[in-house]
């Protein structure tokens, strides 16, 4: 079981590893020039911008691991970013608890999917575009069409916990991938929500908690997402309503990437953080080159599907 | 001395179907006792309610004497009730290991998984079962016998006091199913109390010590072993004696022009195959788990794309490409899996019983003459009753032999040329085996060629006119039935020396 999965993070990092040795070739400056892509500042910019979307793409491996899914992070992120400008800007709350009730309005989100889906029963799909469209609506009224400059209000040369402002993100994904991955792999917990995703009904009869795990997976989810968007709103520096549009299917894509299995009871939370910088190279990447901008969109969604198609592709033969 | 497991006066409904009315017994400590009946004569459900998955209307179980009320699957297996499945409830994306500890993993503080101790407590366990399997090993790997005795393991690793297995042995070749009863043999010997359910009356005879017959619901009788006959079990089950079948209309069968014939054909799972079945005849096919016989079947209505060989029906070369294909030209397919393959769960029957029949001839659904057809082949399958009208019932509120038969129904309502059946009476009670051998045979009588796939070989024996063996995709040999032994045949399949 280990060498399996271990086989399947290796070839997404085989692919990120393809993808940069590839842009680092065509992208390579013609004279003497300093290199546009291969260079310490875009690195940086790659590994903070990848982040916003690799700490949420951890919750979404959880999910879709557990044989669901949810599509309320991108509003949640929104919702969270314009709760803590809110908070910052307009109530003069100091950060750290803007930033925690930014984040209990994240879980909150995420306790409702829960509820809708293991009290009442309705399918994640539907249940979690409820909350997306609450989320966004919530998100909208609170503003009224303003944004929030919480760049503003931040000191300036500010190091959270000694770290460099920049650098804050891409450790908290880090951080929280370690985290999971261990959670995941090394604790009951964990253990159940992969045989929840492979067979609920052997699950039910196996004596698993299953109503609580699977309550728990949303929870985590609303709450990875809100971590999410607070580093987000940290990083762009404003809180709005319109933020992180579309976010909710990027996010499934990298931990589809990093092999979930939209069946269920297939996936890891590394793979996922790892499709996350599959995406955020291409992004950083993309509008370098003159002319692509408007083919970035295309090639993003032909990487998903050559991606899982090649891994299919290597299951079937090792099968 | 106090019962291991006792029913007391229980019922339980479900929506207006009454699966058990008023059923009381009790099975001893250390007893083997065999739970019997027909398709929904309620013995599944009275194991779930064991199981604590259901929960009785009325009544009471009382465990080691004392009644409980289980709150789930998880409770009764705190309590030492294991329960071993007739579906494979098993994890086939997780290890071995993890399989048999899910949802009571051995853990340290913090729900910290100790991966080693449980590998080496499934590494002992699977030395008990005699099982060469990995812990490590996916599931999804492992052939299908594996996979049933990794519930025993299951149930074993929870020190479970009470086994109950439901049908455990329809998947298992007659050698896995010994291998199973030996292991049974040695968890009674630890002192296991073990029920068990099977519509195999020769299993109950040779493991089981009492027997509790059930019918409609209720409970016919409670009997030892040693005072009962298979006959007498059968009558109890069915409550009229069935006739003794009279033996294959071989000569007649032979009269008839070759419907099937299939030259040197070859897939991805058979190889170089040749047959013919003629008009009026019953074939049946034989080999273990994995010989192709279901691979061949799919080749020839179109599921698998040969790629050597011909392949005629009724003299004219074909090569389907589906089987909306094959069944436009007469040639059907009643496949094994009913929950996969065989029905919609969404539909009523009457639409699932129509949509074969309307595909095949390509025309609208008539609603009048729809109802009217699903209401009269229900009636003669025998299917719900005189007074309760199914047709617009869903498939699940049928027991699992009475599904197995609205799938064959749903396929002979467009009067096949070519009839292919693989294992049609898996799973399935005497009474309603007996059935769909009569309709097999009738279907036949009408002039059509029947191909059976089926790894039960008594049932082979009487039902077919002769039996093809496989073995590794290829045609080991051919036997008639009226001389053929089951050792005969089993030594083709399994290839030892003649």
């Amino acid at each position: 079981m280990k060498q399996l999965r271990d086989v399947r993070e290796l070839s997404t990092i085989a692919i990120l590893i393809v993808e940069i040795a590839f842009f680092a070739w065509y992208l390579r400056p013609m004279d003497g020039r300093s290199h546009p892509f291969v260079n310490g500042a875009n690195a940086l910019l790659i590994l903070k911008y990848s982040s916003i979307y690799g700490i949420a793409a951890i919750g979404a491996a959880i999910v879709i691991i557990s044989g669901g899914i949810d599509l309320a992070p991108g509003a949640i992120i929104a919702l969270t970013g314009v709760v803590l400008g809110s908070l910052f800007v307009d109530s003069h709350w100091s950060l750290t608890a803007s930033a925690l009730a930014a984040v209990a309005a994240g879980l909150a989100c995420g306790l409702i999917s829960a509820l809708l889906i293991v009290g009442v029963r309705l399918p994640p799909f539907i249940a979690t575009l409820g909350v997306m469209g609450i989320a966004r609506g919530a998100a909208f009224i609170i503003t009224e069409g303003r944004y929030f400059d919480v760049s503003g209000g931040l000191p300036a040369g500010w190091r959270p916990l000694g770290v460099p402002l920049d650098w804050t993100s891409p450790l908290l994904m880090v951080a929280l991938a370690l985290v999971f991955q261990v959670l995941m792999t090394k604790v009951q917990w964990g253990r159940a929500v992969f045989a929840i995703g492979g067979n609920p009904v052997a699950a039910l009869y196996s004596g698993v908690r299953i109503e609580l795990v699977q309550a728990s997976v949303y929870v985590i989810a609303g709450l990875l997402a809100a971590l999410s968007g607070v580093a987000l709103t940290i990083v762009q520096g404003q809180g709005k309503a319109d933020l992180a549009m579309g976010y909710e299917l990027d996010v499934i894509a990298s931990a589809v990437v990093g092999g979930a299995s939209l069946a269920g009871g297939r996936g890891s939370v590394l793979g996922a953080v790892l499709g996350a910088l599959i995406f955020g190279v291409l992004r950083n990447a993309l509008p370098q080159i003159p002319g692509a901008t408007f083919y970035d969109r295309l090639i993003v969604g032909l990487v998903v599907i050559v991606i899982v198609v090649m891994d299919q592709l290597l299951q079937r033969r090792r099968a | 001395m106090t019962a291991a497991v006792e029913f007391h006066h229980i019922d339980k409904s479900f929506a207006a179907v009454a699966a058990l009315r008023d059923v009381s017994f009790a099975v001893e400590r250390g007893d083997a006792h065999a739970i019997v009946g027909e398709n929904g004569a309620g013995k599944s459900t009275l194991l779930k309610i064991l199981a604590g998955s259901v929960r009785p209307d009325a009544g009471e179980l009382r465990i080691d004497g004392a009644p409980v009320a289980l709150a789930g699957p998880r409770d009764a297996l705190s309590r030492g009730i294991g329960l071993v499945h007739q579906e494979m409830l098993a994890f086939p994306n997780l290890s071995v290991a993890a399989n048999i500890f899910a949802g009571r993993e051995r853990t340290g503080r913090c729900g910290w998984l100790r991966d080693g101790e449980m590998r080496d407590r499934a590494s002992a366990l699977l030395a008990r079962l005699h099982l060469s399997t990995s812990p490590d090993a996916i599931v999804d790997a492992l052939p299908i016998a594996h996979r049933q005795l990794l519930q025993v393991a299951r149930a074993l690793a929870f020190d479970c006091r009470t086994l109950a297995l439901d049908e455990p042995t329809t998947a298992l070749t007659s050698a896995e199913a010994d291998h199973l009863f030996r292991i049974l043999g040695a968890l009674r010997a630890d002192g296991v109390t073990i029920i068990y359910v099977s519509h195999r009356l020769d299993e109950v005879f040779r493991i089981c010590d009492r027997i509790t017959t059930l019918r409609d619901g209720r409970r016919v009788e409670t009997v030892d072993r040693a005072r009962a006959t298979p006959d007498t079990i059968v009558q109890a089950m069915v409550g009229r004696a069935l006739e003794p079948r009279h033996h294959p209309i071989a000569d007649v069968a032979r009269a008839g022009t070759p419907l099937i014939d299939l030259e040197r054909l070859t897939t991805d799972c058979v190889r170089d195959i040749s047959l013919t079945v003629a008009s009026r005849e019953v074939v049946g096919i034989f080999g273990l788990v994995g010989s192709g016989r279901t691979g061949l079947l799919e080749t020839i209505v179109g599921l698998r794309r040969p790629t050597a060989g011909a392949l005629r029906i009724d003299g004219r070369s074909q090569r389907f490409r589906s089987p909306r294909e094959a069944a436009r030209s007469g040639v059907v397919l009643v496949p094994e899996d009913r929950q996969r393959e065989g029905l919609f769960f969404n539909f009523s029957l009457r639409h699932n019983l129509a949509l074969p029949a309307a595909e095949a001839s390509g025309r609208w659904l008539v609603r009048g003459a729809e109802r009217a057809a699903a209401r009269d082949l229900l009636r003669r399958w025998r299917i719900g009753s005189a007074t309760v009208d199914l047709t617009d019932a869903a498939p699940d509120v049928l027991s699992g032999g009475n599904q197995q038969k609205v799938v064959a129904a749903k396929w002979l309502a467009t009067t096949p040329r070519v009839l292919l059946l693989d294992e049609p009476t898996k799973g399935v009670d005497v009474g309603a085996k007996y059935e769909i051998h009569g309709i097999i045979r009738e279907v036949a009588a009408g002039g059509a060629a029947c191909l059976v796939v089926s790894s039960d070989l008594p049932e082979l024996l009487t039902l077919v006119d002769r039996i093809l063996v496989m073995r590794e995709g290829r045609l080991a040999g051919e036997v008639a039935a009226e001389t053929a032994t089951e050792e005969q045949v089993m030594r083709l399949a399994a290839g030892a020396a003649a």
